[in-house]
């Protein structure tokens, strides 16, 4: 490859509509006479739309009032946000009980902490740790969320998850400071020099299981008051839900397609089946056949709350999604990728997970978040079928004595929230494509 | 006269092989759906034997090769490679891909690892080695091909010549007993040919059973013990270089020898 180096100064100045900012709008709004023309259409119509807006919106608004008839006393033709604020613990937490809601505040901030490594430089074994945010993370929220008396299965995933978030961080610290895992790190504290690599698993997993009980031990003591799902509602349920369904739906939707791809006619035929039904039936579909049907096939006495059902309806419906998007991704990949990790004496699994998978996801992350982000907007489906999701509650404003008919402000207020979701979703992947596509091309 | 001659025979004995069988293949078939690639194939391999394969496109040379470690499935007769006979045991198919390495005409790295990478995943997963003896290993072998500066950079960064002697490093890396070669330099520029012959010519110095499906006809005379010439999925002639140049026995083979020489 030749290096062609850019010469200091051209010699010829670059033609002004390529650099000046009135060139550009020469060359691209009035180029002609119905150009210019439409231009001038299209900012007075801009004009119009944010004037009406600002007016309504901003300048006539009002922020503070008891009730919608204070409003309008107020300003007979602004906006009434004072109703969408006085409702704005609902819209974010639902009927959540208010003393509580530092429990769903620190659920938030731990799962900050929790992936935050994965964008800190020279932290190693990123892959650990995501998985462990899809593997371990739930437990934690999911207590943190429900609480109530722990079982010995929650007890114990809740102390792995307790020690591996520890566990994260502390590696996260000394990766960014250092340069090295934990593992690593560990004999060094101990002031030992040129270990067996035996050695060091030794002491990290003595140090792991250590923790393990000391946590185990201390986590006896303490539990939070139960809250059932029924006060679970607005963005918080949203969130819960779609965070879920996107967990679940990318491991669940590279199973389906490997089970596509399968040479075993059984797990081949099944997987297909499965994944064409779920894709031909819309979202509401299958929601309500899970409100009504799931009960049927369940043993007598055992009871699924709607919560459950829901979340399992939607983690499927977008595992069916996922897996085609993934079976997409496994096509762009070349015979040849196989037949090098076959001669290296890899296995189907190792081929996949090292080889094949790294390779594929890097060219499904548009379509993928795109996924993610019409999962987000679906769920919001659920308040057809009686959960209290954002979009529940934002309706139910309206309801509310004070402000009976309040429709459009919490409506658009919800958009707005919406679109600030997806909008840094959207973005976010772009820059997560540019950044692996350029990675190593330095 | 005499004594130069037989130190000439002497000298051939020690370049030919041991008589331990390494492959053998019993008369066999291999359909694509309705075509016929490979009409019942007979071969015997030594251990380090070194082998070209030539032929005409399509005569099923890299099928034939391909057998050998399980990447495609014959159908009617007997392989058995390293005294283990190729069936759909799952055990044998991973016990042959650890023991037969194999390079492609496209060398098939892998292009989101670095080089160091690409060469210490085999022995990490399929020969359990730690981490630290994989790379020391991967270092002799880059070594070796005369790359080990550019260990970590990535495929892409790697001109094509380099890949392959890359992609040879990769399979030796796994200390196969079976190199298997399919065009190795065929989707090379001219002036990288000579570096991947030299470090193959090298390999098989070492005593390593090759096999190798090329049309460097220079290289065949320089390496092999045995040409084998196929044709319409069958193996035609197979001969001693020397015999095979000079005076090949069929009429295809001349022909074929007519157009590529
Ligand atoms: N997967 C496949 N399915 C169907 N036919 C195939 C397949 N692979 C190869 N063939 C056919 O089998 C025949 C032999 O192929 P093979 O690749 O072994 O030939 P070759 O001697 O290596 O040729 P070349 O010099 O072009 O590489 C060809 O006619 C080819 O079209
Ligand atoms: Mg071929």
């Amino acid at each position: 490859m030749a290096i062609i180096k850019p010469t200091k100064r051209s010699t010829i100045a670059p033609p002004l509509s390529e650099t000046s900012p009135v060139g550009w709008m020469k060359k691209h709004l009035f180029s002609s006479t119905l150009n210019t023309l439409l231009t001038f259409v299209t900012l007075f119509l801009i004009y119009i739309t944010v004037k009406g807006l600002w007016v309504w919106g901003i300048a006539d608004a009002v922020w503070v009032a008891d009730s919608r008839r204070e409003c309008f006393d107020i300003s007979m033709d602004g906006a009434c946000w004072a109703g969408v604020i006085a409702w704005l613990d609902s819209i974010f937490y639902g009927r959540y009980p208010r003393d509580e809601l530092w429990r769903i505040n620190l659920g938030i901030l731990l799962l900050f902490v929790w992936m935050a490594p994965l964008w800190l430089p020279r932290v190693k074994a990123k892959i650990y740790i995501g998985l462990t945010t899809v593997f371990l993370y739930p437990f934690l929220s999911g207590y943190l969320f429900s609480g109530g008396d722990k079982g010995i299965f929650m007890q114990l995933m809740l102390t792995a998850a307790i020690v591996c978030l520890a566990g994260n961080t502390i590696h996260a610290t000394i990766g960014v400071f250092t340069g090295h895992s934990l593992p690593e790190f560990l004999p060094r504290l101990f002031g030992i020099k040129d270990v067996q690599e035996k050695t060091l698993h030794n002491m990290f997993f003595t140090l792991i299981a250590v923790s393990f009980v000391a946590v185990f031990m201390w986590q006896m003591g303490w539990g939070v008051e139960k809250i059932p799902w029924t006060k679970w509602g607005g963005l918080f349920l949203t969130l819960v839900i779609s965070g879920v369904g996107i967990a679940s739906a990318l491991p669940g939707g590279i199973i389906l397609a490997l089970g596509r791809r399968s040479k075993m006619p059984v797990v081949r035929v099944l997987s297909t089946s499965f994944i064409e039904l779920f894709r031909s039936v819309p979202l509401i579909t299958v929601l309500f056949m899970a409100t009504t049907m799931f009960p049927l096939f369940l043993p007598e006495g055992f009871v699924l709350n709607k919560l459950v059902q829901v979340i399992i309806a939607v983690c499927l419906f977008n595992a069916c999604y996922l897996a085609e998007v993934v079976r997409g991704g496994l096509q762009t990949i070349p015979k040849g990728q196989f037949e090098g990790a076959h001669t290296v004496g890899l296995g189907y699994w190792q081929t996949m997970s090292f080889i094949i998978m790294p390779q594929a996801l890097k060219h499904m992350i548009p379509n993928i978040v795109g996924n993610f982000i019409s999962l987000l907007k679906d769920t919001t489906l659920v308040s057809i079928i009686g959960l209290f999701d954002v979009l529940g509650m934002l309706r139910s404003i309206s309801k509310d004595l004070p402000w009976l008919g309040l429709h459009r402000e919490p409506l658009i207020f919800g958009a707005i929230l919406f679109f600030l979701i997806c909008f840094v979703m959207s973005k976010y992947s772009r820059h997560l494509e540019a950044k692996l596509s350029t990675e190593h091309k330095n | 006269m005499t004594a130069a001659k037989t130190q000439n025979t002497r000298e051939q004995l020690t370049s030919a092989a041991s008589t331990e069988v390494i492959i053998e293949f019993n008369r066999v078939n291999k359909w694509y759906g309705d075509f016929h690639v490979l009409k019942d194939i007979d071969l015997t391999v030594h251990q380090g034997e070194r082998i070209v394969v030539c032929g005409p496109s399509g005569s099923g040379k890299s099928t034939l090769i391909r057998c050998i470690n399980k990447l495609e499935e014959h159908q009617k007769g007997s392989i058995v490679v390293d005294g283990i006979t190729l069936n759909k045991n799952l055990k044998n198919i991973d016990h042959i891909r650890t023991e037969v390495g194999m390079v492609f005409q496209n060398f098939n790295l892998f292009p989101h690892l670095t080089i160091l990478e690409n060469l210490t995943l085999g022995p990490k997963w399929a020969r359990k080695m730690t981490k630290a003896d994989a790379q020391a290993n991967a270092m002799v072998y880059l070594e070796r091909v005369k790359i080990s500066e550019q260990a970590d950079k990535f495929p892409d960064q790697l001109s094509g010549g380099q890949q392959q002697r890359v992609a040879i490093a990769r399979s030796l890396c796994m200390n196969p007993k079976i190199m298997l070669f399919d065009e190795p330099t065929s989707a090379l520029d001219p002036e990288m040919i000579k570096e991947v012959l030299d470090v193959m010519i090298e390999l098989a110095d070492t005593g390593m059973t090759m096999i190798v499906v090329t049309h460097e006809m220079g290289f065949a005379k320089t390496i092999a013990d045995r040409v084998i010439f196929m044709d319409h999925g069958n193996i035609v002639e197979e001969n001693e270089p020397g015999k095979f140049f000079n005076n090949p026995r069929h009429e295809r083979t001349k022909l074929f020898l007519s157009q590529i020489l």
